[in-house]
């Protein structure tokens, strides 16, 4: 029974789809809906406004907290995305898959607070160990390595993106065929300019969406950042230690759904330009084409 | 500089480069440039929370010993009791996500053409891209006593009584545990399901298979490894991940992840650290047995 027999059952299980999505994301519409309640939560009366984004506009810790967050995630997108790259070439060029694999996609598998801690007490035994060896060497050179800081938060988000770009990348990777190296080789390219000029442009829309992946990810990551991250506050270790001190505020559904409007016009945009520009290229392709089939 | 390196034994070199440059050198170290960072900081961290977990514990932090009292914290309390709990939701939640969310990616490999398949897929992606924990927190609201979903069935006229098991109960947790994992198992189903050829399907037709044989014999052998994978995520991430119960669960709701960050809390690191031991061996030897059964890398083999 296919199909095209029982076009209804199709449409059922089509709306059965859309339904899951929808229902997936009745919690962050619904927190959209309360944010421009003037009232708050739960009052009768449902009365539009702007307030509680002006609110958070003007609220000085939140701007840093923005600051802080731009900053990490743009770090760990330039170290993470290149990183994943490299291993999605060592992947494909090595015979002993297991390793590599195992290293590589391990991390999607351990939960966030059990990372999160291992790294704690890891990073702060590593920090004594450092001072007590510079204390032998009379240097303390090595006193603030691997304090908690920047650096710190880094690692550990980087360690938690690394898996989703390896993936990503890997399935663009899978589509480019590798005697185009070859050629370029015996053509005389080096190693870097045969991919460089011609593996890259094909794996690009890989690399950009790893990076905006990235990007989402390391922006709401909560659990690994309140661990690893040294004395300053990114945008959802704020929002989240007041929605648990001091409950919901209508300021907290105010920034949490914003926060949501950015992560889903990115998305929504990245949709939208992979779908343009995939249109704009078959119909390139067709252009040309045309003249030797007719 | 380029010449002081000498040829590899046993490995050819074309005739005009007898010798490595040493930035050809650098270029195939380069390669392992991720792994090692990955071992550095990634392996050999789990592997030393079980050294750390034997540690003596003083008032802020711990002193190199060997003690098992955190074992026997962890064993003879009822934190033991809650985790064996907690992995009995967890499978719950792991059996209701793979009910409602394999089907979708049977569907979409099968139904939708070849093309519009990944888009499809991203969809999926949408929900959860946007921060676990607002989506998680944003349940509150909707589960609550005058939340969405009973102000919704109080209107309808399904219920009299507001429901109060929804929230601050297991109940909460699974629904939390399902509602931020479900995407999961779609993409690992759809992964697993580039091994099933759509060919298959008409064959099935062709022999007069039913479709509930067909699932059984012939798709859940073949995308076994792809649905032990998503299924192991979500089990794991069920047990470890802290917030949920936090958030959502009620008295005696507790799971490993929560016990760490409470004995962080605390200040009792070696406990921690005996969690995430605890934890990690759970997850080795999940994989160990899945990896045994069905090979996990078939799972990248497609992409390869």
């Amino acid at each position: 029974m296919d199909d095209y027999a029982n076009p209804w059952l199709h449409r059922l299980k089509w709306g059965y789809l859309l339904l899951v999505v929808l229902t997936l994301m009745t919690p962050v519409f619904y927190v959209m809906y309360v944010s421009f309640n003037a009232n708050g939560f739960g009052a009768n009366a449902y009365d539009f406004t702007w307030e509680w984004y002006r609110l958070v506009f003007s609220d000085e810790l939140l701007l840093g907290a923005l600051r802080w967050t731009l900053m990490l995630a743009v770090t760990v997108t330039v170290i993470a995305v290149p990183m994943a790259l490299l291993a999605a070439k060592h992947y494909k060029a090595t015979r002993n898959k297991l390793f590599p694999v195992f290293l590589l996609l391990a991390p999607l598998f351990v939960p966030p607070d059990i990372l999160g801690s291992a790294l704690l007490v890891f990073f702060k035994n590593l920090n004594l160990s450092l001072i007590w060896l510079g204390d032998q060497l009379g240097t303390s050179i090595f006193d603030s390595w691997f304090r908690l800081s920047f650096l710190t938060a880094v690692i550990g988000l980087i360690i938690y993106t690394i898996p989703y770009s390896f993936i990503v990348i890997l399935i663009t990777m899978g589509r480019y065929r590798p005697e185009q190296t070859e050629a370029a080789r015996a053509c005389g390219a080096n190693g870097w300019r045969a991919f460089w000029d011609i593996e890259f442009p094909q794996i690009r829309p890989g690399v950009l969406s790893a990076c905006a992946f990235t990007v989402i990810l390391v922006f709401n990551e909560y659990t690994r950042t309140s661990l690893l991250k040294g004395g300053f506050d990114t945008f959802t270790t704020v929002l989240i230690s007041q929605m648990l001190n001091t409950g919901m505020s209508p300021q907290s559904y105010a920034m949490s759904a914003m926060v949501s409007f950015v992560a889903i016009a990115l998305i929504g945009s990245i949709i939208l330009w992979t779908l343009i520009r995939a249109e704009t290229l078959s119909r390139v392709a067709r252009a040309k084409a045309e003249p030797v089939m007719s | 500089m380029a010449t002081v390196t000498t040829n590899p034994v046993g490995r050819t070199r074309p005739a005009d480069s007898p010798r490595e440059s040493w930035s050809e050198k650098l270029g195939r170290w380069v390669f392992y440039l991720p792994l090692i960072f990955m071992v550095l900081f990634f392996a050999i961290p789990m592997a030393a929370t079980v050294v750390f977990s034997v540690f003596e514990r003083t008032m802020f932090w711990m002193e190199p010993g060997f003690t098992l009292f955190s074992y026997e914290n962890f064993f003879f309390s009822a934190r033991l009791t809650n985790f064996l709990d907690s992995m009995k939701y967890s499978l719950i939640a792991v059996a209701i996500c793979f009910v409602l969310g394999f089907p979708i990616a049977v569907f979409v490999r099968k139904s939708i053409p070849q093309v519009a398949q990944h888009r499809v897929v991203l969809l999926f992606i949408l929900p959860f891209m946007v921060s676990e924990i607002i989506r998680v927190f944003a349940l509150r609201p909707v589960l609550q006593r005058n939340g969405l979903v009973n102000t919704t069935l109080q209107n309808l006229g399904l219920i009299d009584e507001p429901l109060t098991v929804l929230l601050y109960s297991h109940t909460g947790v699974v629904i939390g545990e399902v509602m931020s994992f479900l995407p999961f198992i779609v993409f690992s189903g759809f992964l697993a399901m580039e091994a099933v050829p759509k060919y298959i399907f008409e064959v099935c037709d062709d022999l007069g298979v039913g479709p509930w044989r067909r699932f059984c014999d012939v798709i859940l052998p073949l995308a076994a490894p792809g649905i032990f994978a998503g299924s192991v995520f979500i089990f794991v991430n069920g047990l470890g991940v802290a917030l949920l119960p936090n958030i959502l669960g009620g008295p005696g709701a507790v799971n490993a992840g929560l016990i760490a960050t409470q004995a962080i809390t605390a200040l009792d690191f070696p406990l921690a650290m005996a969690v995430s031991a605890i934890m990690m061996a759970t997850l080795m030897t999940l994989l160990w047995i899945g990896h045994r059964l069905f090979d996990l890398t078939r799972i990248l083999s497609p992409l390869s």
